[in-house]
This record gives C-alpha cells, sequence and structure tokens, in this order.
C-alpha cells in the first residue's frame, strides 16, 4: 500500500512543470559540465609567452653579430641583422588563390579566373631574378585574423583562437609589428579593420575600414585605393600595409567562378600596375622606392565556392609575389633554389617557388633588421630572402687574409649567420617553452661547431652543410611544434567524457522509472515482445554513433543519416503492406527520403568540388543547365508554391480548428501574414519590378525585420499565454496540439526567411515526414499497446532525429566553420553586430535541426490516443509519456555526442584533428547543449 | 516427406535432399558464373561492373527460373511454361521495385549509371523476387507469408525466403563500404553492393539447407515418437 502511494504521489510530481524543468536542467547543467571539463582538455590554447625579443639579446647567441654599441643609438641600421630592404610595401589580397596568381599552364586545365593579374606574370617573366611568384603554404584554420596572426607572430595557430574570428583581440605575444614599431619602423595600415583590431597601439596612421559586411565589395578596396596612392609619394613611412578584402567577398558572395570575380581581378591588375609604375618611376638611385620591397600576398585560399577555414589544399594553398625595385647582382646557388619553370601563355618563362607562411614573419625581420618575434617558428626563406638586392652586399665579415669570395659566397655566408640568429631565436623560444628540443639542437650545434673548428666556414660546400643543418633544424623544430602544439590534458578528456556517460545513465534510468510510472495507468498484458522497429530504432542509434569513429563517415553524415532514414521508412512500408494499413503514408514517407537526400548532396557540391556528387551527378546538373527556361521557371515557382501549402496547412489545422482559440489564433495568422511576405519579398527579387531602391530596401531591411519582429512577438504572446491561461482539466491533447502547431509557426517564418528559397520545400518537406511519422506510430499500437512506453516510442523518436539530421544537411549546413551559412546572418542588416548576427546564424544553423524538431516533439504524444485508458488517467499519462519522449530524444543526442568525444579522443593526432573531427565536436556539442536547452524551455511551456 | 495443408490448397511435397541439391546447384552456378566473368574480363570486373553483372544474372536468373517453375504451388492451372514466362515478369518488376529501393537508400541517379543500376536490381530481382513468382505467381497470400511472417510451412518457404533476406541485407551491408575513404574502385556504386548481395545470398542458401536439414530431422522425431 505504501509503495503505491509513494508511486502516486512521485507520478503526480513527475508530471508537473516544475519537476520537469528541474530535471532536464539538470541534464543540461550535466552535459554543459561535461562539455566545459572535455574541452578544457582538448580544444586547449597555445600559452602565449609574454616575453619579446630585443636589440640586445644577439649578444647572447653564438652566431657573428654586428658590433651594438653604435647601432644601439641608431635604430635605422638594424640590430640582428643588417637591414637589406629599406622599405616594404605589403598589399594583401585577401582570400588570394594560386591559380589566381601563378601562371594557367601550372595547372591542368584553364579556368576563367586564371591569368587575370598579367601583370604580375609579366614582372615575374623577366629576366632577372627580382620578383618572384611564390606559393605561400598556410596552416589551417584559413580565416583572415587566424592567418594575420600567424603571418605576424611567425607562430602556428590554434584552434580555440577560431572563436575569436568575430571579435578580434588583440595579439598579447611578440609579433612582426611590434618589432618594427620598438625598432623605429614607421608603419602605415590602410584596409581590413582586423589590423587594427589585431594592433591597436602600433600603428602610425591606420585607415581601417569595416569587414565583415560580406556583401559590400568595394567599400574596402575603394578605401585602400584612395589612401594608397598617395601614400607612395611620401617618405614618412617604412612599412605599407594595404589589406583588399574584394575577393573574399566576391568569393563569400558569387563564387570564384563568377563575373564578378573576374572583375575584381581585373580592377587588382589595374591597381598593382600602377603601385607598380608609381614605384618603378621613384626607384631610381636617391629615389624614394630605390630599395623596396614589394609583396603582393594572400593571407589564405578559397575554395571554388567561396568558402575558406578548413585545411582543403585549395584553402590552404595562397601565392605570395615579391619584387624588389633594385636589381639582383647575381642569382642563388641552385642547391637552395626550390623553383620551377615553366612557360606561360605567351611563352614567357615564369619560375615559381614555394614558401611556407610560417616564414614570413622572420624573413621579413631579416630583411628590415629588426629582430625575429620572440614566438616565431619560422625559418628565413633563402629565396625571398635573396630577392633582395641588398642581401648580396653586406659584408658582415671583414675579409680575412684577403680572400675574395664570389658574390654567391658572400651571400651565402651572409645568410649562414642570419639562419644561425634565426636557429638560435627559435632554439631560445623552444627552451623557454619545453625541454623537448634540446637533443636536437645539440646534434646541429655539433655540425656547425666542427665546421666551425677547422675554419672552414668560407668555403661553398661547408656554407651549403651548415645551411643544411640549420635548415633541417629548423624544420624539424616545426614538424615537432605542429605535431604536439596542443598537449592534450587526457585528464580532463576522461573526466568530461565520464561525465558524460553519467548523464547517459541518468536519462536511462529516469525513463526507465517513468516506464514503471506509465504501467500504472497502461493496461498490463504482462507479454513483453519488442517489436522488431524498436530494435532497428536502436541499432541506427548505435550504428549512427559507431559511424562516427571514421573520418569519411563524418564527412558523410548526412547521407548515412538519410540512409538508415530510408531503410527505416522501408522497414515501416513493409510492416504498412503486411498490417495493410497506412499504405500511403508509408509510400509517402519513402519518396520523401530521396529529395531530402539531393537536397543534402547538393549543399555537398557546394562543400568539396570533388566530392562524390558532381562525378555522379555531373549528367544531370547538366541537364539542368542545359535544359530550356522551364528548369529555371519551375525552381523559381516551387518555393511558392510550398510557402502557399505550408500556409494552407496552417490556416486548415489551426485557423479553422475548432480548439484554437484567442492568442493561438493570432499566432497563426500572423505567421500567414510572414509567410505572405517572405512570398512578396522573394516576388520583389526578381525581374518583374525596376530595381528602384525603394523597393530595394523593403525588400532587403523592411521585410526581414518585419518578420523577426512578428515572430518575436509570436513568441511573447505563446509565453503570455503560457504564464496567464487558465489550466484546462480536458482536451489537453488537442490543446498540446494546438500549442506545439503555433510554437512551430512562430518560429518558422524566421527559419524559412534565414534558409532562403530551399526554406519552404525544406519546411514542407519536413512537415509531411513528421506527419508520416506520427501517423505511422498507429500500425505499431496494435502490437504494442501492452509493451512500455519507452519501447513503442522509442522507434518515432529515432526517427524523429534521423530526420532532425537530415534537415540540418539539407539546408546546406555541414559540420565544418566553413559551413555556417555566414550570408545568412546579414539577411536585414548590413552593419555587423555581433549578438544580433550571432543569434540570426544561430537561429539559420539550427533552426530546422534543432528548434523545431524539440519543439515539435509532442505531437508524437499528443496525436496518439489511449481509448483503453480511463479519462482521469489520461491526463497524467500523457505528461509522463510526453517526458519520456524528451528524455529519449535528449538520449539519442547524448549517445552521438558521447561517440564523437570518443572519436575526437582516439583521433586527436590524426591529420584532419583540426580540419574535421574538432568542427563536429564543436557542432555536436554546440547541437546537444542547444537541444538540451530548448527541451528545458519545451517543459516550461508544454507541460502544466 | 513434407505435405502440408494451406489455405491454397495442397502444397506438393519436396523431399529435403532435392532442396539441398538445389540450393547447391544454385550457389554452384553462381560461384561459377561469377569466376568465369572475372576470367573474361580479367581486370574489368571492378572497373566495369555493367558486363559482370549482366552475365551473372543472365545465368543465375533463368537457372532460378527453371528449377523453381517446378515448385509452382497452382499446378492445375499454370503449366511450367507458364510458370517460367511468369518468371520473366517478376524479373522485370522486381528489378523495378530494386531499383526504386535503392535510389530511395541513396544509390547514385544519373544516364553513366543508368545502365549499372540497372543491371544490379535485375539480379537483386533475379535473387529476390524470381523465386517467388515462379513458385506462387500473384497469390498474395503466399507472399505474405513467405516476406512478413517467420514462421514456415514448407521448406520452399525456407528456400525463397532466406536467400532473398540475405541478399538484400547482404547488399544493405555492402553499401556501408561505400563512404569510406579508401578510393578502392570496388568502393564505387553498384560493385561492393553487388558483392554483398552475392555473398548473403550464398550464406542465404547455406542457411536455407541448415534449416531444411533440421526441419526435416525434427520433423522424422516427431513422427518417430
Amino acid at each position: 500500500m505504501s509503495k503505491s502511494g509513494e508511486v502516486s504521489w512521485k507520478s503526480e510530481n513527475l508530471g508537473k512543470r516544475r519537476w520537469t524543468f528541474v530535471v532536464f536542467l539538470g541534464i543540461l547543467i550535466l552535459h554543459g559540465l561535461a562539455i566545459f571539463v572535455f574541452t578544457r582538455g582538448f580544444l586547449l590554447t597555445r600559452t602565449e609567452l609574454s616575453q619579446y625579443s630585443h636589440c640586445s639579446d644577439i649578444q647572447q647567441s653564438p652566431c657573428f653579430s654586428p658590433p651594438q654599441d653604435d647601432q644601439m643609438v641608431n635604430h635605422s641600421k638594424g640590430c640582428w641583422t643588417k637591414p637589406a630592404v629599406d622599405r616594404i610595401v605589403i598589399i594583401v589580397l585577401d582570400a588570394l588563390r594560386y591559380d589566381f596568381v601563378a601562371p594557367s599552364t601550372f595547372f591542368d586545365e584553364k579556368k576563367p579566373w586564371m591569368d587575370r593579374l598579367q601583370v604580375l606574370h609579366k614582372l615575374a617573366s623577366q629576366p632577372g631574378s627580382f620578383a618572384k611568384i611564390f606559393k605561400a603554404i598556410a596552416d589551417p584554420p584559413t580565416t583572415s585574423l587566424q592567418r594575420l596572426k600567424g603571418l605576424t607572430t611567425g607562430g602556428l595557430p590554434t584552434f580555440i583562437d577560431v572563436g575569436n574570428s568575430f571579435g578580434a583581440p588583440a595579439i598579447i605575444e611578440d609579433n612582426l609589428i611590434y618589432q618594427m614599431a620598438k625598432n623605429g619602423k614607421r608603419v602605415v595600415m590602410m584596409g581590413d579593420d582586423t589590423w587594427v583590431q589585431l594592433f591597436p597601439q602600433h600603428f602610425n596612421i591606420s585607415h581601417p575600414f569595416p569587414s565583415f559586411n560580406v556583401k559590400d565589395l568595394d567599400t574596402v578596396d575603394d578605401g585602400c585605393v584612395e589612401h594608397l596612392f598617395p601614400y607612395l609619394y611620401q617618405e614618412d613611412w617604412d612599412v605599407l600595409i594595404a589589406h583588399f578584402l574584394g575577393v573574399d567577398h566576391a568569393g563569400h558572395i558569387f563564387g570564384v567562378d563568377s563575373t564578378e570575380m573576374i572583375e575584381k581581378l581585373e580592377q587588382y591588375n589595374g591597381i598593382l600596375e600602377k603601385v607598380v609604375d608609381v614605384l618603378e618611376s621613384q626607384s631610381g638611385p636617391g629615389g624614394l622606392h630605390e630599395n623596396t620591397l614589394l609583396l603582393v600576398m594572400g593571407d589564405h585560399g578559397q575554395t571554388i565556392n567561396g568558402d575558406h577555414g578548413g585545411g582543403a589544399p585549395e584553402e590552404v594553398e595562397t601565392s605570395l609575389f615579391a619584387m624588389s625595385l633594385q636589381k639582383n647582382p647575381s642569382s642563388l646557388p641552385s642547391e637552395t633554389d626550390s623553383s620551377s619553370c615553366r612557360l606561360d601563355m605567351e611563352k614567357r618563362k615564369i619560375c615559381t617557388s614555394s614558401i611556407e607562411q610560417l616564414d614570413f614573419a622572420a624573413t621579413v625581420s631579416a630583411l628590415l633588421g629588426i629582430p625575429y618575434p620572440f614566438g616565431s617558428i619560422g625559418r628565413v626563406n633563402p629565396e625571398l630572402y635573396a630577392l633582395a638586392a641588398g642581401t648580396w652586399n653586406l659584408d658582415i665579415f671583414t675579409p680575412e687574409g684577403g680572400i675574395n669570395l664570389s658574390g654567391s659566397e658572400r651571400w651565402m655566408q651572409n645568410y649562414v649567420n642570419v639562419l644561425c640568429m634565426n636557429t638560435w631565436q627559435v632554439k631560445r623560444y623552444i627552451d623557454v617553452y619545453s625541454a623537448q628540443a634540446h637533443d636536437n639542437w645539440l646534434h646541429t650545434k655539433e655540425a656547425v661547431l666542427n665546421c666551425k673548428s677547422e675554419s672552414c666556414s668560407t668555403l661553398l660546400p661547408q656554407l651549403k652543410k651548415q645551411v643544411e643543418a640549420y635548415s633541417n633544424f629548423l624544420s624539424s623544430i616545426t614538424a615537432l611544434a605542429r605535431s604536439k602544439w596542443t598537449e592534450f590534458n587526457l585528464k580532463m578528456m576522461g573526466t568530461g567524457l565520464c561525465i558524460l556517460v553519467l548523464s547517459l545513465f541518468v536519462h536511462i534510468f529516469i525513463i526507465k522509472k517513468l516506464d514503471k510510472l506509465c504501467s500504472c495507468y497502461l493496461p498490463c498484458g504482462g507479454n513483453f515482445v519488442v517489436s522488431f522497429e524498436a530494435i532497428f530504432a536502436y541499432a541506427a542509434v548505435l550504428i549512427r554513433s559507431f559511424s562516427f569513429l571514421s573520418n569519411s563517415f563524418i564527412l558523410e553524415e548526412g547521407k548515412t543519416a538519410s540512409f538508415l532514414l530510408a531503410t527505416a521508412g522501408m522497414l515501416q512500408l513493409r510492416h504498412a503492406i503486411v498490417k495493410k494499413k497506412m499504405f500511403l503514408e508509408g509510400l509517402l514517407f519513402v519518396l520523401v527520403v530521396p529529395l531530402l537526400r539531393f537536397g543534402i548532396e547538393l549543399g555537398q557540391s557546394k562543400q568539396a568540388v570533388n566530392s562524390l556528387f558532381l562525378k555522379s551527378f555531373a549528367s544531370w546538373t547538366v541537364s539542368v543547365d542545359n535544359g530550356t527556361n522551364l528548369w529555371i521557371y519551375v525552381a523559381d515557382i516551387l518555393p511558392f508554391l510550398a510557402l502557399v501549402i505550408l500556409a494552407y496547412i496552417l490556416y486548415y489545422k489551426s485557423i479553422r480548428h475548432s480548439s484554437c482559440r484567442g492568442i493561438f489564433k493570432l499566432v497563426a495568422v500572423g505567421t500567414i501574414f510572414a509567410s505572405s511576405l517572405i512570398a512578396l519579398a522573394w516576388a520583389l527579387d526578381g525581374n518583374l519590378f525596376s530595381p528602384s531602391t525603394v523597393i530595394v530596401d523593403i525588400k532587403a531591411y523592411w521585410i526581414p525585420r518585419i518578420i523577426y519582429v512578428v515572430g518575436l512577438l509570436q513568441l511573447f504572446l505563446l509565453a503570455i499565454s503560457q504564464l496567464f491561461g487558465k489550466e484546462k482539466t480536458s482536451g489537453w491533447e488537442e490543446g498540446t496540439i494546438v500549442k506545439a502547431t503555433a510554437m512551430l509557426s512562430a518560429w518558422s517564418s524566421t527559419i524559412i526567411i534565414l534558409s532562403g528559397k530551399q526554406g519552404p520545400l525544406v519546411a514542407l518537406a519536413a512537415v509531411i515526414q513528421g506527419w508520416c511519422v506520427i501517423r505511422l506510430m498507429t500500425l505499431e499500437r496494435a502490437k504494442n499497446d501492452y509493451n512500455d512506453s519507452s519501447t513503442s516510442y522509442s522507434s518515432p523518436v529515432a526517427k524523429w532525429s534521423l530526420l532532425a539530421v537530415c534537415l540540418f544537411f539539407c539546408t546546406g549546413h555541414w559540420c565544418a566553420f566553413d559551413g555556417l551559412r555566414y550570408a545568412s546572418a546579414f539577411v536585414g542588416f548590413d552593419e555587423f553586430n555581433l549578438i544580433r548576427q550571432a543569434a540570426l546564424l544561430t537561429i539559420d544553423t539550427f533552426g530546422f535541426s534543432h528548434i523545431l524538431p524539440v519543439m515539435g516533439l509532442p505531437l508524437i504524444v499528443a496525436c496518439r490516443r489511449h481509448p483503453e485508458v480511463q479519462a482521469e488517467k489520461r491526463k497524467p499519462l500523457f505528461f509522463l509519456q510526453l517526458c519520456q519522449v524528451y528524455l529519449m530524444y535528449g538520449l539519442t543526442m547524448a549517445i552521438s555526442m558521447t561517440f564523437t568525444i570518443i572519436c575526437v579522443t582516439i583521433q586527436r593526432r590524426h591529420l584532419m584533428v583540426w580540419g574535421l573531427f574538432a568542427p563536429k565536436f564543436v557542432f555536436d556539442a554546440v547541437g546537444l547543449l542547444l537541444t538540451d536547452l530548448f527541451i528545458c524551455l519545451a517543459s516550461l511551456y508544454y507541460f502544466t | 516427406m513434407d505435405t502440408l495443408i494451406s489455405e491454397n490448397g495442397v502444397f506438393l511435397p519436396i523431399p529435403p535432399l532435392h532442396a539441398v541439391r538445389l540450393h547447391y546447384l544454385l550457389g554452384v552456378i553462381l560461384l561459377l558464373t561469377s569466376m568465369v566473368a572475372h576470367t573474361v574480363f580479367p581486370t574489368n570486373p571492378i572497373t566495369h561492373p555493367t558486363p559482370t553483372l549482366l552475365m551473372i544474372w543472365a545465368f543465375e536468373g533463368p537457372g532460378l527460373m527453371i528449377l523453381f517453375a517446378n515448385f509452382q504451388q497452382d499446378k492445375e492451372q499454370c503449366s511450367y511454361f507458364r510458370a517460367v514466362v511468369r518468371g520473366y515478369v517478376g524479373l522485370v518488376v522486381g528489378a523495378i521495385v530494386n531499383a526504386l529501393g535503392a535510389i530511395i537508400l541513396g544509390a547514385p541517379v544519373g544516364f553513366e549509371y543508368f545502365t549499372k543500376t540497372l543491371n544490379w536490381s535485375l539480379l537483386m530481382s533475379s535473387f529476390t523476387f524470381v523465386p517467388a513468382t515462379c513458385a506462387f505467381g500473384s497469390a498474395w497470400t503466399h507472399w505474405r507469408r513467405v516476406f512478413a511472417s517467420t514462421k514456415a510451412f514448407s521448406f520452399i518457404d525456407y528456400m525463397i525466403r532466406l536467400p532473398a533476406y540475405g541478399a538484400v541485407i547482404g547488399a544493405w551491408l555492402g553499401a556501408c563500404a561505400m563512404p569510406l575513404d579508401w578510393g578502392r574502385p570496388w568502393q564505387e556504386w553498384p560493385v561492393c553492393v553487388s558483392y554483398g548481395a552475392m555473398a548473403g545470398y550464398l550464406l542465404g542458401l547455406i542457411a536455407s539447407s541448415v534449416c531444411i536439414i533440421f526441419h526435416d530431422r525434427r520433423q522424422q522425431h516427431l513422427k518417430g515418437e
């Protein structure tokens, strides 16, 4: 007796809003804690050392250094190395792919965007090696902020910095710009305002322009051009940095293969031509630019679609063009020269070499004669260093015994000395950082010292040997740094994993507990037959989770999910055929899955050009391209049609519905109003109207903003209705359906306008699939009525979550930072505001896949009737089952998260850890926390 | 001897050894044709799956028809010849169903995949649909019994059901290797799926033989008691 009393007391509480909220909040906190602890162990930031290099440090080095006493007073003469160039003009063209710069003959196929920067080809092909094209290889992540950090500090980026890309913080480490400023170089900057955020105090003069509005192709570039040319005639600077953003933005908006991109490149060609003209006109003896070095470089590459951020070759390979205005006396010894030469389209011989972006800071420091940044682990690149004519006539060694050295020997000697300092500085850094590199250093020192003792340092072969020894040391350090940079904290990672596994057990425990409570209400039959569909549901969740252990399955995650969803649908269809009911629903479900898959494949084609999609669908896409205008019309009209159908469903389901009254009706009307606005915006998008500014304003700014406001109002109204609504005693199932519909419709218009024209199609597919899942549940009812309620809900919940995963990929997302649709953050707004744009981006990214499925989950329970249960018992049973369904949904998410974490832990030394596994982890973690959060909110909203 | 009464009349008795021998024969045909196909196209079966698949189903399909037409359940209304013709109809219908299923599950769509998908679905159809159509025609109750329930009334149920299930499950599992980034030619559609289906079919044949022998033993045991 006492036991049953206890049970009924608990069950009364379990269905209550406060209790469920506490449970879900507890789970949210548990997950948050697990992810926080794991992240602390996994995504470690590299410790940024606060030491700086100083001029006087060089006396501690074993290398030959210029006499210090008088140079300390006069900075301009340099302190570590003798300055080889007087001034440097750095023109950064954001997202400059290697094939923008290198001649098209270097590639298999000539593409329309190649050979557009002709001026660089012309300069590089002129005899006498004073200009050269380099392939610059960046380290992922290839976002602008990260690359600027890497370029100026000479260090490797770490993953955690990626998050800072939205609010660039100042660099506290030693860096190139700091050293320039410290050593009396006057730096002028113009263009991308990220530089000013990174180096707030270091520039003499700066002309920053806002960089975050990707739709704006020209503001930054025009500003740069406006300021650049006057400065070229002035002498009050030593280093000029001009950062152009047009190519990056054109890529983001239009892709590489677009007329906008080609126009941009041609514009740059003109600008560069003018810059070179101005510089050359003043490069005579005594001129302003007598000893100036011009660098035209990209900070990272981009894919054909204009995305960047990952570690794909297209994103990592950017280019660097260097040109010295003082002609070189001679050329490099062939051993240090790694260039490959080919004829370009106009039969000019052009040589290119390759350089690590890591080496940029050290090389520029050596050229300017300033101390290398303390944290730089790059090597002074011989080819770039040799380009500057100044490096050929530095007589740092007094000729001993009248030995006459040839030009290249002298250069080599000088280079050895520069490398020696380079090595010493890296060694010093690594020493401070860890003791690991000690052995390597001893080895190198031995080789170098051997040579010194034999007083052979003037012979070319010996010099080469030294260069080799230093280079080996430096490259081994770089490799070491690359592989071991982030020391994972395994204890923290293990703790995080354990907490997450604990949360799984909590989930299962509560679900089982609820099962027991439900069984009090359900007529007990006693035969516990687990249906085949339920087994497959468990299996599908597990198969999906296990698939995360392999990187290829993570890449194809969307297809895997649709494969499993299709399998589940087919089993369901088979069941329906056997039962001879619901055949049409089953068929519809199965037939919509391939449509979702086409969406996923379209998204993938954006993700990777070399993916299976283009191979398998080449003919298909071609047929679309070659087809008549009919296809275009169909593609134009389909979204409208879908929108109308959605609005009609809403109208039919809610407004005409008898139980939908008051606020809910208002919400539904609001959504229909919003969707007509969306249709209006798209109609204005077409060519029907002349593009006047008023119409553009209305469509681009006012309509989205009105829709956001309407959405917020709807949510507000729903919250009010929940706060002040009367508690109903009957019809809560109907009530929940109405509530859920209202909630979904309140979110949907915002999500649809953010996702663009694919939005209504995906939404319609989601509605159809959701409806089929709910309808098909009745199939299992006959068999499963006497079972655990958790078993009977497992199949629909698993399908629901698979559907959510498919929707994520279907809307053109994938688990990488270039998979975020940044353009959607600027729907309705032009200016960048961190909170507002982040919120819009989150809604776009997780709207279809996390917010809507969680909010719609009660429909599964509400649409299922238990006629055999007595009326007064139905309400507590309903809420118990709702709670259970939410727990199960959370459980499926948590299981896949657990496997992602295990996978990331196992693969932490994998080549693609930062390119693939870490982004996947971040997306999953954010997704799980958002799901938990929305389940919490849903528990407040749905439970009474 | 195995005689049971069903809704549609009397099942013909099939001696268990005969059934097992038939399985053996089918397996041998499959293995032989695939071996012949491999020798005829020494390097091609993976890079050019279409002729290989064509060859395999062109031998296996008619073989199945000829053999399973013997077991037609309505001998009174339907001649042996008609049963074989029925098998051809089943082959085509089954191919359509299988191709649809494959596309729903994620098979690539495109003109250059048309022949591959066609041959693969014909092969799958001869594993799954042909025996059933030859034996049952379009008698829905039989189809339902064989493919929906787990109970078996006679050996023929095992003989149709288990290899068909084996082929489908094998193809499903074979598809799991496709996304892996090993870059092998056999990961292309439909090579690994066909191999999976054939392996599953062979396993199904073995399982079915084991079931038949086991079933027979138990029945004889029951009779003995």
